[in-house]
């Protein structure tokens, strides 16, 4: 098989007697010993014969048509249906197709520089978005921020205040019975469960200092919520000593101080 | 077999298509005398009809003089000529078979199956079957196949009417005589 394809493609000369002499023969030689040749041979045969076949109709088709006749009946019938346009005169050395190109380049080039223009230069509209989720009003997003921010300081400034209070009680009370009846009247449950509400708005990261001494604040409150209601001196004490020790107030103060300035 | 009604070269039919631009009749006459019997033979290769392949020329040299605004000094014109007619005889079989199918679909099926002398089924035609498998070549083949067979080009004057290469058209003339074959072995096996 891997001979055969060697003389393949000679076979339609090797019909057409278009092959020299010692190719010829070469072929002639591998002919008589290779049946696979011979049958191929035989369809080429028959392919040529139906092909002149076709060819002879086509010739007696051909002979039939009477051309001279014809060129003038097609020329006759073009040129009554012709567009009249065509007998415009042509167009300007500027619209011809060797100026297409360059022209479209340019037209592009300066599309392009006016689209990256005015996507750099144009104004920023602002992003609206609603207030509230149960509000279909809009306003812009920056305003919304501002406002969320402005009401969350207020609240950590009236939470930081209305600790600050209890805790001066707490430093003030001389004696163990008044710091127990002040942790018994549920103030500290209500700051604690007033931090709660104002965890998300605090995780905002410019109050992240108010943060920092709301969280020490709670911690605080949480380690006298488990004092029993008979307390002693020495927890008293204690409770004292932490405060001072974490300077609870003076950062108090401090934090309070800033929130009011940028509130300003 | 084609007669040889005033062939010109490149620069002359130049001269003939300008002039045409310009709305000159005779200059077109000169150009469809020269070339009516190849677009006759490209025609009926595709369509064997006689009516039909005329019908095929003179849409194509309408379509000719419709584009001729388009045709670019320096391009093969011959080849430029042949693609039309080579798409107006694609587009004219198209909408030949999709009648058929229409007819099949809706008339009596098997009367329409055998109405055509071409389609007799006791009538064996050679010519008919080389037509019909040349029709279902793949495009650039079956183009070489008919220049070459049907119009006795040689490889050379194919390179040129068609605007590519002589090896080219060797091995598509190749590949298209072994697609025959496959396609045409049942009868070539047959045929004597």
């Amino acid at each position: 098989m891997k001979i055969c394809k060697e003389y393949k493609k000679d076979w339609l000369a090797f019909l057409r007697q278009e092959l020299d002499s010692s190719r010829n023969k070469i072929m002639s030689e591998h002919l008589k010993g290779c049946p696979t040749c011979q049958e191929e041979l035989k369809e080429l045969q028959n392919l040529l014969t139906a092909t002149g076949s076709f060819k002879d109709e086509l010739k007696q088709v051909l002979d039939s048509v009477n051309w001279d006749s014809l060129q003038v009946t097609i020329t006759e019938q073009v040129w009554e249906k012709r567009p009249k346009r065509l007998e415009t005169k042509p167009s300007s050395w500027f619209f011809r197709w060797k100026w297409q190109p360059l022209a479209a380049g340019v037209i592009l080039g300066l599309l392009l520089g006016v689209t990256l223009t005015f996507l750099v230069l144009k104004p920023q509209a602002p992003q609206f978005r609603s207030a509230r989720t149960d509000s279909k009003i809009a306003f812009p997003a920056d305003f919304v921020d501002r406002v969320d921010l402005a009401l969350a300081r207020r609240e950590t400034v009236d939470y930081l205040e209305r600790s600050q209070y209890l805790i001066l009680e707490i430093l003030q009370s001389e004696q163990p019975a008044q710091v127990a009846s002040l942790l018994q009247r549920d103030n500290i449950q209500k700051l604690l469960t007033e931090k709660k509400y104002l965890n998300t708005q605090l995780d905002d990261v410019r109050l992240q200092k108010a943060k920092a001494i709301c969280d020490q604040i709670e911690f605080l409150f949480l380690e006298l919520s488990q004092l029993s209601p008979e307390l002693t001196s020495v927890e008293l004490e204690k409770i004292r000593n932490l405060v001072e020790e974490k300077q609870i107030l003076l950062k108090i103060n401090l934090v309070k101080k800033e929130l009011q300035q940028s509130e300003v | 077999m084609v007669q040889n009604n005033g062939r010109y070269d490149e620069s002359q039919v130049e001269l003939l298509v300008d002039r045409v631009r310009k709305g000159d009749k005779e200059a077109f006459m000169k150009i469809v005398a020269s070339y009516q019997q190849k677009v006759f033979i490209l025609a009926y290769s595709h369509v064997r009809n006689k009516e039909d392949a005329l019908d095929l020329v003179q849409e194509t040299f309408m379509r000719l003089y419709e584009k001729i605004q388009t045709y670019r000094s320096g391009e093969n014109f011959q080849a430029w000529l042949m693609r039309i007619a080579r798409n107006l005889s694609l587009d004219f079989l198209r909408k030949q078979k999709s009648r058929k199918k229409e007819s099949l679909d809706s008339l009596d099926l098997e009367r329409n199956e055998f109405s055509s002398t071409s389609q007799d089924p006791t009538r064996f035609n050679p010519g008919e079957m080389i037509y019909r498998a040349v029709t279902e070549l793949p495009d650039k083949q079956r183009m070489v196949f008919i220049l070459h067979h049907f119009e006795e080009l040689k490889y050379e004057e194919i390179a040129n009417r068609l605007g590519i290469a002589e090896g080219t058209v060797k091995s598509l003339h190749f590949k298209a005589v072994q697609k025959l074959r496959k396609i045409l072995a049942p009868q070539l096996g047959g045929v004597q």
